[in-house]
């Protein structure tokens, strides 16, 4: 910033009757260099990071976008197709209902990842003992303490159709019809998907908003006390729109985890049974992993990162934390 | 940490005040126990032999099985270790790299700083869905797939884009007195990083040790697709090929449900470790998180 200033500065001195702009431009220009050369050292120590950056961060995205017009596997030329890729995808019979599902997981992942940890942080923070409170808090760090694919196969053990807890629990009250194999069954293996991670509260989540929820001062609360808002009211009125920052982070975390991770599905049902699990994202690693169709597998990674650009957008667009709405204008 | 701790304080304490709280206890702890259900059954379980687990699956028995313990080390050893080294490999480029650039751009001025800072950050707006395909081309195309670099140098390139952006702030918060005390005593930038920086900004480090060591610990798609060899595969994928005996496999038999729920425990140990030692400063950083963004 200091450098533009400076450049500024010389631009506003007198420079002499004749061409004065143009000279002043190429005196700007000159100390623009000579500034850089004075900072080499500044260069020096990002130019190792750039370098990764450009080849292995930059570059994978945009050979994303040129080859999902392209056919294309390894060790073969790539040719161009046009939008065939596109074109493919979106005549696939399976496309609608795969769609469908991301939509599903999006809005029930907004739920799960934005409402249920919400309700969670209100409840330890409403704890009136302090020991108490910081016990709760680490007893929700703890499901972080495995691995993500360890509870996801752990799940896939919990809905065991013959070994299963679900199952056996179920049998044992008396709901034999609902003793089924819930990931295997179409009708419910959706849902089986979602049910994972029962009661959802997740650990980041729920540190984010109590984290949130620590920076309201109690003068706030004093005066809120004294107009006899409490409960409800206190949660909806006040709290909640004071944490709305921490709400629009975690609705972005959501919609993005919801386009992007298919990792759950491949594990628990592959997408299967038939294709009733699919979604867009196992699609795309199936077509270029399984069947090499790289060109078709950018397209549709392309596609995700369009929807989740105009997601993101929206979510940031439509909530205003307080004191943002000024600045937003 | 305190205030967080501290909370809400009404001055008048109604005389009922602890009725409500009972049941505000008493439902946390539901919900607490439902959500550890899945470490319960996977620790209970990891102590069983096919018989117990035939008979009283879901409580303890008595002879604790822990030879379970043994026969899974044998098989995700391996695993184990690899994750470890690919872990610890890219965490050091990447504490160096996010360091120095950190510093570099809350403490140095020179042209074109805030255009390239917005170039690194602009990365984390990308999903990984975007280069996922045409990373895996990229990494063929330079002969990496199936190598160790394949595991190590996405750490290495990915992880700085979140570390600059961390360290930025940390370092930003350093009083500048302390630069210029360094400045008269002749200190040049690579002093000032190591004298000033680095001590002060630990903190930080730590945070991003863990987010970084978390991350590789949980990652699971590039590796599957990346690496076949098994001699070289990271622990998750491990995991799920035991687990689905491939791709496209059935569960195993319940006989083995033991030593595998064993390998599960086995995989969380180092994160436990973790967080024994580095947890608090990844908990803080996640509860400020909130409020930077």
């Amino acid at each position: 910033m200091s450098q533009n200033l400076a450049a500024d500065e010389t631009l506003d001195k007198p420079q002499g009757p004749l061409n004065s702009d143009v000279r002043a431009g190429k005196r700007a220009a000159r100390t623009t260099w000579a500034e850089m050369r004075k900072a080499w050292q500044a260069y020096a120590l990002l130019a190792p990071t750039f370098l990764m950056l450009i080849v292995f961060m930059y570059y994978p995205p945009i050979l994303g976008l040129i080859r999902s017009f392209y056919e294309w596997a390894p060790g073969t030329d790539a040719t161009y197709v046009g939008l065939s890729n596109f074109r493919a995808y979106f005549a696939y019979p399976e496309t609608v209902r795969e769609i469908s599902n991301m939509g599903k997981l999006i809005l029930f992942g907004l739920f799960s990842n934005m409402v249920v940890p919400f309700v969670m942080a209100e409840m330890i923070y409403s704890v009136r003992s302090m020991v108490a409170k910081g016990f709760y808090r680490l007893l929700i760090i703890i499901p972080m303490l495995t691995p993500g694919l360890v509870t996801i196969l752990l799940w896939k053990h919990i809905y065991d159709p013959k070994f299963g807890p679900v199952h056996t629990l179920l049998s044992a009250v008396g709901l034999d019809a609902l003793a089924l194999n819930w990931l295997g069954e179409p009708s419910t293996a959706l849902y089986a998907i979602m049910g994972v991670g029962f009661p959802w509260v997740s650990s980041i989540g729920t540190l984010i908003y109590l984290g949130g929820l620590a920076q309201i001062s109690a003068s706030i609360y004093d005066s809120c006390l004294l107009d006899g808002c409490t409960g409800l009211r206190r949660v909806l009125r006040i709290d909640l729109p004071l944490v709305l920052g921490q709400v629009r982070l975690l609705a972005i975390l959501a919609v993005i985890h919801g386009l992007t991770a298919f990792n759950t599905i491949l594990v628990l049902t592959d997408g299967g049974p038939g294709f009733v699990t699919t979604v867009p994202g196992l699609t795309m690693y199936k077509r270029a992993f399984l069947t090499q169709q790289f060109g078709y597998g950018s397209a549709i990674g392309l596609m995700l990162f369009v929807i989740a650009m105009v997601l993101t957008l929206t979510v940031n667009r439509s909530v205003r934390p307080f004191g943002e709405d000024e600045a937003g204008r | 940490m305190r205030t967080i701790l501290s909370g809400r304080q009404s001055k008048e304490v109604p005389r009922t005040w602890w009725r409500p709280q009972i049941s505000l206890h008493t439902s946390i702890v539901v919900i607490l126990i439902l959500a550890l259900v899945p470490i319960y059954l996977m620790l209970v379980v990891s102590f069983k032999n096919p018989l117990q687990f035939m008979h009283e699956r879901w409580v303890p028995s008595h002879p604790l099985r822990l030879g379970n313990y043994g026969a899974a080390w044998l098989v995700v050893s391996e695993y184990i270790i690899n994750t470890v080294f690919v872990a610890c490999a890219g965490l050091l480029g990447v504490l160096i790299q996010s360091l120095t650039c950190g510093h570099v751009f809350a403490r140095m001025r020179f042209p074109f700083r805030e255009p390239l800072f917005y170039a690194i950050i602009a990365l984390l707006m990308v999903p990984w869905v975007l280069s996922f395909v045409p990373g895996y081309m990229l990494y063929h195309g330079l002969g990496l797939i199936n190598t160790r670099w394949a595991l190590i140098i996405p750490n290495l390139a990915n992880g700085p884009v979140f570390g600059i952006f961390l360290m930025r702030a940390v370092i930003a918060g350093i009083p500048e007195e302390l630069y210029e005390a360094a400045r008269c005593d002749g200190a040049g930038v690579i002093r000032e990083i190591t004298w000033i920086t680095l001590p002060l900004s630990l903190p930080g480090l730590a945070t991003l040790a863990v987010v970084n060591f978390i991350g590789t610990w949980n990652w699971f798609l590039w590796p599957l697709v990346a690496v076949t060899d098994k001699a070289k595969q990271l622990i998750t994928v491990g995991l799920y090929q035991l687990t689905s005996g491939g791709a496209h496999g059935t569960a195993v038999s319940m006989s083995v449900w033991g030593p595998l729920f064993a390998g599960y425990v086995i995989a969380s140990v180092p994160l436990v470790i973790l967080f024994v030692f580095l947890g608090r400063f990844y908990v803080e950083g996640l509860m400020e998180t909130g409020l930077k963004v």
